[in-house]
């Protein structure tokens, strides 16, 4: 017993050891080469930076409630009703997952621009022209973009917190008189607060601190593009620090912020026990509205892609509704270019090991806080779910920050020899909240009881955990391998400051470089980008023949 | 199969409220032995304790007089029946009940014949291959009882395994219990909160109070000689007398009767309702007494009897027709009234 123990506390240690390396050390080195109060006063006294810093904020307030709004209803549709499609709906929350937001900017820009879609659907129809992406339009279109892509993610807490409301809670409430609205915000509500905290503030620090989208559209007075172009000049200017700082208080001002405004008395709050809400059934024409809702939400979100994918097949589309003259001629462009086909592999490479690290350690730390009951968890807990509150951009620059000061991280992760361990290890730490979550919450909807009763039948630790705790939270370790395989494939921040010579260029770099050669570049760009979706659609998909028609479990998190 | 000693078994969640409070106590090889006692009082977790769920703050549990306390759960071979049943939803019933004999190493047609026997004893056998959740409550718990039962471990325990059963089945199943541990000399301890089922089981057993053993023994004596109120009003009905003692004898106000058991240590006498007696007024030993009150149960007649300021609980099996405010003449049975502290 005092053995295993033990083990426990030293596979603790390793953990938390393994998170301060990796995650306090890098933000220690951002606070050490930013915390300049003179850099920190010219931040602020800057009116572009200052600009900057307001942009950013306006763009998560203004993506948050647009991504609140979307996933409320989406999710109350879902759980109220029961209609035709439902089953597949599930499976339309993973499209946005899957679509890189900052692709989709380049059809975006066909859509919207000034000889894009809408605009010669408005002279057709005699009207004139709008310059929507001119002014305050960048604004807007960044915020459209990354509400399409992150609603999923709130979507994904609501419903689980949707479904941990005993619906008996809401029968008591009828029973006592009160109507569906009134139960609704009264009940319904309060009670989804967990939900809202959890899904908010991750859209929200993540829209604060979003590079690409703003970095696409050219949308340059916003905080993370202004971190990103003094990269150049690091060497002489330390100001990036200083703004990264600056940054990162913010990103912590907001997450205690919604911590305290969401903050749930008691801690618990849900009962537990009687799981699967009463759904009404929707009956005639009806029962195609709430399907109908998810496809149009759906539509929207795939929509930036498909003028992508529109924009690589042809060879002109300017000024017309629907492409002309298609070609196959931009693929060969992408393919022959000699950035693509290694960023393919490269991205492979870090996101395969990220996802085995972030799997690895987000599983071990569940474990230790849900089921091991160790004296200190607290602390692995708090750190393991720390990189949400910590833009990747803060991380980032760490990791470079470090690479400088320290010599055995020169030694582990040069940026310059081979980025492997840099990059994934960057990409996993990001990426362990979302194990840890799922496999908490799988832990936490299996009684302790089930693995008690394999002990007393005499299984050891060890195959007690094979045989019967992990069988029966495979789901969730598979969503939370898979969040981490896909988010890391996708990542922007890390990627783009990180990966420094053109051989180890990740997908996303490579995108970037090719969007920006002048010409074809953007064409060319749109076909890689319709390779790289199709290459991570085909291994969600994959996953999803794995798991069978279990898919929904995967939601049920 | 293993005897078990427990020697001042201490547990407390809270500090200062103790669960089990210096508890000790033993059971004898191939016993039946019943842990009774109202809810709250620690029979689950001394359950627990012994399979190794729960540590103990202090004391020692003896397997055949070896010491496990360090031993962990998987090593202890005592197979629990848990009350929630804790049965696996990933695995088939016949996986559910096979996977503790895979681990003791048993395969092939062995194995399937242990745990057709297994379910054949809980009368499910046709089950086999569903799966778990598609079980109504009480085959879940008849599973969970076949799990356990499956193992032949070294001491079963079984936690309320009869609780959610219609009275029917679970009549059978004390049967099948009882039998499967008498076959095989089992040592088994059995928590209950049903003193009916406690009684009519056990080999042995014992009632606990605030963590504490209350009185351990044969069902007989425990119901026939309860040491304290506690134990005899847990046990059953019984009616406890106030008076005076005086050399042996209770002086109650309306007679003097002679006392069983110790009385020199003793404040009141007690006697069960079955013991008390409607006889002829020329009864040795009987007294007058007024019907107050009376239920009809059907074989027998519950009289609630008034003589001076006493009440007295009368059981009357076969009974007659009688009316409140009759004057009725009542004898206590020889040798039942027993002293009390």
């Amino acid at each position: 017993m005092l053995f295993r123990r033990m083990i426990q506390y030293s596979i603790m240690l390793a953990l938390i050891t393994f998170l301060a390396l990796f995650l306090i050390l890098p933000v220690f080195t951002v606070l050490h080469e930013g915390c300049n109060w003179h850099l920190i006063a010219e931040v602020f006294r800057s009116p572009v930076y200052c600009e900057g810093l307001l942009n950013s904020l306006l763009i998560a307030v203004v993506t948050t409630a647009m991504v609140a709004l979307i996933s409320l209803g989406l999710a109350l549709l879902y759980d109220r009703y029961e209609f035709a499609g439902k089953e597949y709906c599930s499976l339309l929350m993973l499209l946005p997952m899957i679509l890189p937001p900052f692709v989709g900017a380049i059809g975006f820009q066909q859509i919207l621009g000034y000889y894009g879609v809408v605009n010669s659907l408005l002279v057709q129809c005699g009207m004139q022209r709008i310059d929507f992406l001119g002014g305050s339009g960048k604004f807007w279109s960044v915020c459209v973009i990354e509400a399409l892509h992150l609603y999923p993610v709130f979507y994904l807490n609501l419903i689980t917190a949707l479904g941990n409301i005993d619906p008996a809670l809401s029968d008591a409430a009828a029973n006592l008189g009160a109507s569906g609205w009134q139960r609704f915000f009264r009940i319904k509500l309060p009670l989804l607060k967990s939900g809202f905290l959890a899904g908010g503030s991750i859209v929200m620090v993540w829209s604060f601190t979003e590079l690409g989208t703003p970095l696409m559209f050219g949308y340059n007075r916003v905080t993370p593009v202004q971190v990103f172009n003094g990269l150049n000049e690091l060497e002489n200017n330390p100001l990036p620090y200083s703004l990264v700082v600056v940054m990162l208080s913010v990103s912590a001002l907001i997450y205690l912020l919604m911590r305290r405004l969401l903050s749930t008395p008691g801690g618990a709050s849900a009962v537990k026990g009687a799981m699967g809400s009463r759904t009404k059934r929707l009956v005639s024409w009806r029962r195609f509205l709430p399907s109908s809702a998810f496809l149009l939400v759906a539509f929207l979100s795939v929509l930036p892609h498909l003028a992508l994918t529109g924009t690589a097949f042809s060879l002109r589309w300017h000024d017309t509704v629907l492409p002309e003259v298609f070609t196959l001629e931009h693929f060969d462009n992408a393919l022959s270019n000699p950035l693509v086909l290694p960023s393919i592999v490269n991205s492979l490479r870090y996101s395969l090991l990220a996802m085995i690290i972030a799997v690895f350690c987000g599983t071990l730390a569940a474990l230790a806080s849900v089921r091991w009951k160790l004296k200190g968890a607290w602390l692995l807990d708090l750190l393991s779910m720390l990189p949400l509150a910590i833009p990747g951009l803060v991380i980032a620059f760490g990791f470079l920050g470090m690479t400088g000061r320290y010599l055995w991280a020169r030694a582990i992760f040069n940026p310059v020899d081979n980025p492997l361990w840099l990059l994934a290890i960057a990409y996993a730490v990001r990426r362990i909240p979302y194990v840890v979550r799922a496999v908490v919450a799988g832990l936490e909807q299996t009684p302790e009881e089930l693995e008690n009763a394999a002990r007393n039948f005499g299984a050891g630790p060890v195959k007690t955990l094979c045989r019967i705790t992990f069988p029966l939270i495979g789901a969730n370790l598979l969503v939370g391998g898979l969040f981490a395989f896909s988010f890391s494939m996708l990542e922007v921040s890390d990627s783009l400051i990180l990966a420094q010579k053109s051989v180890f260029f990740p997908i996303t770099k490579a995108l970037l470089e090719l969007s920006q050669i002048l010409g074809s570049g953007p064409a060319s760009a749109s076909a890689f980008g319709v390779w790289a979706m199709a290459f991570l659609a085909l291994t969600l998909a994959s996953a999803g023949l794995l798991m069978g028609r279990k898919i929904g479990a995967i939601f049920k998190f | 199969m293993a005897s078990v000693l427990l020697e001042k078994i201490c547990k407390s969640f809270v500090p200062g409220k103790p669960v089990l409070n210096e508890l000790s106590l033993e059971v004898k090889s191939g016993e039946l032995f019943f842990l009774l006692g109202p809810s709250g009082c620690g029979k689950s977790t001394l359950l627990r304790i012994l399979a190794g769920l729960e540590k103990q703050d202090s004391g020692r549990i003896c397997f055949d007089g070896e010491e496990i306390s360090a031993l962990p759960p998987e090593k202890r071979q005592a197979a629990m029946m848990f009350q929630s049943y804790a049965l696996w939803p990933h695995l088939t019933v016949f996986e559910n009940i096979a996977f503790g004999l895979r681990i003791l190493g048993i395969s092939g047609q062995k194995l399937k014949d242990e745990v057709f026997s297994a379910l054949e004893a809980v009368q499910l056998g046709d089950c086999a291959g569903r799966r778990v959740p598609s079980l109504s409550g009480g085959q879940q718990q008849r599973v969970a009882l076949a799990r356990a039962l499956a193992v032949r471990p070294a001491v079963l325990l079984l936690d309320e395994p009869l609780s959610n059963l219609d009275a029917r089945l679970r009549d059978t199943m004390r049967g099948e219990i009882v039998r499967i541990c008498r076959e095989r000399s089992q040592t088994a301890i059995y928590v209950t909160h049903d003193r009916q089922e406690a009684l009519s089981m056990a080999d042995r057993m014992a009632v606990l109070k605030d963590g504490r053993v209350s009185q351990c023994g044969s069902p007989r004596e425990l119901y026939e000689r309860p040491q304290n109120r506690f134990t005899g009003s847990f046990l059953g009905d019984i009616n406890f007398i106030d008076g005076k003692i005086v050399d042996g004898k209770l002086d109650a106000g309306f007679g003097i009767f002679p006392l069983c058991g110790d009385p020199d240590n003793a404040g009141c006498g007690a006697i069960r309702p079955e013991r008390i007696k409607l006889v002829d007024a020329a009864h040795r030993g009987a007294f007058a007494a007024k019907i107050v009150n009376g239920t009809f149960l059907g074989d027998c007649c519950e009289w609630i009897c008034r003589v001076q300021d006493t009440e007295l609980a009368v059981r009357e099996y076969a009974p007659e027709l009688r009316m409140t405010g009759d004057e009725v003449f009542l004898a206590f049975e020889d040798g039942f009234l027993m002293a009390m502290e």
